[in-house]
């Protein structure tokens, strides 16, 4: 047995999936690849005032002042037959992509047989599957693709064809021969000898078909009759998960960018839910009217398919983009991956929320600037001050999260008793300039925005060099200096003069 | 009255699972809820360490009487004790190459100004992640210190309580009213202190405490220590 879903006006149900609230409007698709651009789909509300396919836009306008032109988009044309094949696929491993908007699926092997009834109620479960996705679909069952297709373009919303003395041709047989889309001329001489309808066909035989009208008529035979299915062309959908948008109009603000968004979020979380897999990446693209493009990835440090987890990590991002040109095409594109399961040990601990903290760091990196939040990194060099920070959290894959794990053995890298011995030292960055009088190689006297006085007690000089190969040389002579208010700094001498670099605390 | 590792148990589980309904913001404020700062002189008279879900002043009046040094020993003993810890640095001091050892679960906000730390310091404790968020002003101008409103610590107050993080704000001067303790640093070291141990100047850090505010008693307790 096979079934077909087949989604009616396939086009303009792609381009208004992301706008549900226009279906029951009246909402017309033009063409604009056509030569004259045309009316191809429309929705039942603009044909119940009057606009037909063909039409032009003005013309149809000037039939429904509140009609809404929509340009077709090849773009969300792909992604709902993403989204059709994928939804397929999660019911039957044998489909095929028979054409836009029509997926027929092989039954053999499913549990309920040859039994009508367990096979509709899989069919409701498809559609429900298909509406979450905003997308209306029809479903006919039979035992030949081709008798499916046919069942499913006269189905409401799902038609099986029933067997009647071992024959399938009983439901089927009052649908018109020209559903089947022959040939013109054996349309019409099918026409004159009144045989209109697929049953009236089959009860001719093949034989006699193709001894009066050739080998066309009688591949048209081939495709109702019951006992000729043909094989499918079997594909697999691409793990390719993505939404996209074409605007009609340039987008200047968040506002209608987030709204479209959260739509695109809540699809590809569905879609990824359906496979019992998760987001472990979004790739967001906005296509700008300068030709240019703005991409980012946002990887999400703890996967997860929550909407509104996943939705608010790009509201913050996107908060503080500015961009050089208006938007006029989005595109979300997500990595799929497991939901990740670990069991800690006893000592090992993480934070409560890594998705949390993930939209809190990118906060943080909006306020203070990329390079000024995160966790230090110690360079390996004697440079004074040498260190990065480095956003770990963002950055850290799913399973690259940190987690604390307690330390043990006797190189505990944080026990106080094997750090630095030295009181620490707050650091003035950049280093103050200042005067110092040296006297007999000596500092005795210092004047910094700081601090003005004299200094009692000198540690020093400390020799440091390095990098002499690169343009990153430094060469200095540090002092530990004690003033006359009880104060302790560091102080410096370099090429460009003396420097006091912190104060001990 | 549920028995002590019932209580605990609750704070255990509300920190792994914060959605959790445990009844453990009830608990968060009882006496049980510490946090060690490994230092007798702080741990004594406080009676087990910080409390956690409060806020707790450092107030370090002059340079080098050891507001640094007392900072350091706190993110060592939560590094040591897996915890991540977030340093809020006021005005971009913190001298992490003395740090030393595995900083990964140190988070560092190298601020500019008293406003961004304000800000970040609203924006970690919103989280609710970190167990230890310490807020260092103590180099940030007098003049910026003197703008912030009352009102602010007063809103960390109420972030910090719903939560069982330890919150330290290290200033130059008293100005966090609802800080559950205050404690003042009266160090002086010389330079000396460059050669000798860590761990030896902590155990000389001079350090006077007054506990303005304890959750379960209405009367203000004043208890100094030096």
């Amino acid at each position: 047995m096979f079934a077909v879903i087949f989604i009616p006006n396939f086009s303009l149900q792609a381009t208004l999936r992301h706008e549900p609230e226009l279906r029951a409007r009246a909402v017309a698709l033009v063409d604009s690849k056509l030569t004259k651009p045309a009316i191809v789909e429309l929705t039942a509300a603009a044909r119940s005032c009057g606009v037909c396919e063909g039409l032009t836009a003005s013309q149809a306008m000037a039939r429904c002042a509140e009609l809404i032109i929509k340009s077709r988009s090849l773009a969300q044309e792909a992604s709902a037959t993403e989204v059709l094949l994928q939804t397929a696929y999660a019911f039957s491993p044998n489909i095929e992509s028979t054409a836009p908007g029509v997926c027929t699926m092989e039954l053999k092997g499913m549990a309920f047989g040859s039994d009508f009834a367990a096979a509709e109620s899989w069919a409701e479960k498809i559609i429900e599957v298909l509406a979450q996705f905003h997308i209306e679909a029809k479903i006919g069952l039979a035992v030949t693709p081709e008798l499916a297709l046919l069942a499913a373009r006269a189905a409401n919303p799902i038609l099986t064809t029933q067997r009647n003395n071992d024959s399938s041709t009983g439901a089927i047989e009052s649908f018109p021969i020209s559903a089947l889309e022959p040939p013109p001329e054996i349309l019409e001489i099918l026409r004159r000898w009144g045989i209109q309808t697929v049953g009236a066909l089959l009860a001719l035989g093949k034989d006699s078909i193709t001894e009066r009208l050739g080998p066309a008529a009688a591949e048209l035979f081939n495709r109702v009759s019951p006992d000729s299915p043909r094989p499918l062309q079997l594909v697999v959908p691409a793990e390719e998960f993505s939404e996209q948008m074409e605007f009609e109009n340039e987008i200047e603000t968040v506002e209608p960018l987030l709204f479209v968004l959260r739509r695109f979020v809540e699809q590809l979380s569905r879609r990824l839910e359906l496979i019992y897999l998760v987001v472990a990446e979004f790739h967001l693209q906005l296509g700008l009217s300068s030709g240019t493009k703005y991409e980012r990835l946002f990887k999400i440090p703890a996967p997860t398919g929550k909407i509104e987890i996943l939705f608010r990590m790009l509201q913050t991002h996107l908060e503080t983009v500015r961009t050089d040109a208006p938007i006029i095409s989005l595109r979300l594109a997500a990595r799929p991956t497991k939901p990740e399961t670990r069991q800690f040990g006893l000592f090992e601990s993480t934070l409560r929320d890594p998705n949390q903290f993930a939209e809190t760091l990118a906060r943080l990196t909006a306020l203070c600037g990329p390079d000024r939040v995160g966790t230090p990194q110690i360079e390996a060099t004697h440079r004074p001050d040498a260190f990065k920070v480095a956003q770990t959290f963002q950055s850290a894959g799913s399973g690259d999260f940190p987690v604390a794990r307690r330390n043990t053995g006797p190189e505990d890298p944080v026990n106080p008793q094997t750090g630095k011995s030295a009181l620490p030292l707050r650091r003035f960055r950049p280093p103050l300039p200042s005067h110092v009088e040296f006297r007999e190689e000596k500092p005795t006297l210092l004047r910094s925005h700081i601090f003005v006085g004299p200094i009692v007690e000198t540690r020093g000089p400390f020799f440091s060099s390095g990098n002499w190969w690169d343009s990153g040389h430094w060469a200095r002579e540090e002092w530990d200096v004690e003033t006359s208010d009880g104060s302790l700094f560091r102080i410096f001498r370099s090429s460009d003069g003396c420097f006091v670099e912190g104060v001990y605390d | 009255m549920p028995a002590a590792n019932i209580i605990e148990l609750r704070q255990l589980l509300a920190e792994r699972f914060p959605g959790l309904r445990t009844r453990a913001d009830e608990l968060s404020a009882t006496k049980h809820a510490f946090w060690p700062t490994g230092l007798p002189q702080l741990d004594d008279p406080l009676r087990g360490g910080l409390t956690k879900g409060a806020l707790a002043e450092v107030v370090a009046e002059q340079h080098g009487s050891g507001s640094a040094l007392l900072m350091t020993a706190l993110v060592h003993r939560a590094l040591g004790e897996n915890k991540f810890v977030a340093v809020i640095d006021g005005q971009d001091s913190l001298d992490v190459t003395q740090l030393g050892g595995d900083l990964s679960r140190l988070f560092w906000v190298r601020c500019r100004s008293t406003d961004e730390s304000l800000k970040a310091a609203d924006l970690l404790l919103r989280d609710g992640n970190l167990p230890l968020v310490l807020l260092d002003l103590v180099s940030n101008p007098a003049a910026q210190l003197r703008k912030i409103p009352a009102t602010t610590w007063y809103r960390f107050q109420r972030l910090i309580e719903q939560t069982s993080a330890v919150c330290v704000v290290l200033s130059p001067r008293p100005m966090v009213a609802p800080a559950q303790v205050r404690i003042t640093l009266r160090s002086r070291f010389s330079l000396n202190a460059l050669e000798r141990e860590r761990q030896e100047l902590l155990r000389e850090l001079k350090a006077e405490i007054a506990e303005t505010r304890r959750f379960g008693e209405n009367h203000e307790l004043e208890s100094k220590s030096a």
